[in-house]
């Protein structure tokens, strides 16, 4: 695009005309960063926030140290770079109807954090239930 | 023109103020027209992308009819009345910062028809509508400003 440099060309606003209508459709996501790495955290709640706005069935499975983003108190000290911390966008996530799935043997023996200690609406399961979500999406990120 | 922490609310309009949305409708013979208010504009950011179900889309009420992208926040835009899409506002498509610059006018969103005459009649205007709005908008701590091109 003559003229435009790259990062303008990034952030362009451009008409997105999908080639099918995406609701109904199920999407995993496998988070497996924590807040060892406050930069990777908010992309993926964001993400999913807005698959679920556009009625996709999003499920977010949080196994290795990803579960410590969900332990109460802990998204409000995860800073991002323009300011703010990661918790208006689980809460985005969540208003839109994300659903937070936790590995229970991540969060006991990686994560030592006992179920009472995860924010409202964590399922937790086992690694088992991974392979159901993954065989049963339509398509499965991972971050 | 009915201003609240800055916030512009015309008069010659209903809204729609359930959880998160913050939308505005109005009656335009058989069909109505709906877009973001200035304070769901204003909690957005600058918005970056905007996608609207096109034409023919049947929508229950609270089902969404647009998603919208800012960069600090995403979420759907939800049909305030049950009815289908007639027209979406392919201006918005090509320039979504029509949404923040222009929301009651140009950033309209879609056209669509109303279903049940009756949920109009549930969508809040007037002192009802201002009233709802005060309380939201000091929970929300939200001061409208517009974003320039």
């Amino acid at each position: 695009m003559p003229g435009v440099s790259p990062s303008h060309a990034m952030t362009e606003a451009t008409p997105s005309t999908p080639a099918s209508d995406p609701a109904g459709k199920k999407i995993l996501m496998i988070m497996t960063t924590g807040p060892e790495e406050p930069d990777k955290t908010y992309a993926p709640f964001y993400t999913a926030a807005l698959m679920a706005a556009m009625e996709i069935d999003t499920t977010m499975y949080f196994l290795m140290h990803a579960p410590e983003l969900l332990k109460k108190g802990t998204a409000e000290k995860v800073p991002l770079k323009k300011g703010g911390n990661l918790k208006m966008f689980i809460d985005m996530a969540r208003e839109n109807g994300v659903k937070f799935v936790a590995c229970a043997e991540s969060c006991r023996d990686l994560c030592e954090i006992a179920p009472s200690d995860l924010i409202e609406g964590v399922k937790l399961v086992g690694s088992a239930t991974m392979a159901d979500l993954a065989l049963e999406a339509d398509s499965v990120l991972s971050f | 023109m009915a201003i609240l922490n800055g916030c512009e609310f015309p008069g010659d309009r209903s809204y729609f103020i359930e959880r998160t949305q913050m939308t505005w409708v109005k009656v335009e013979g058989e069909r109505i027209v709906v877009g973001l208010t200035d304070p769901a504009q204003t909690r957005a950011g600058k918005i970056l992308h905007v996608r609207v179900k096109p034409a023919g889309t049947v929508r229950e009420k609270g089902k969404p009819i647009a998603t919208v992208e800012s960069g600090k926040w995403a979420g759907p835009v939800l049909a305030p009345v049950a009815g289908t899409v007639l027209e979406s506002n392919a201006e918005v498509e090509q320039d979504p910062g029509l949404l923040n610059t222009d929301p009651y006018g140009r950033g309209w969103i879609v056209k669509m028809s109303a279903a049940a005459p009756a949920e109009l009649v549930q969508l809040l205007s007037g002192d009802a509508a201002l009233a709802r709005f005060k309380e939201v908008l000091e929970k929300d701590n939200i001061h409208c400003v517009r974003c320039q091109e």
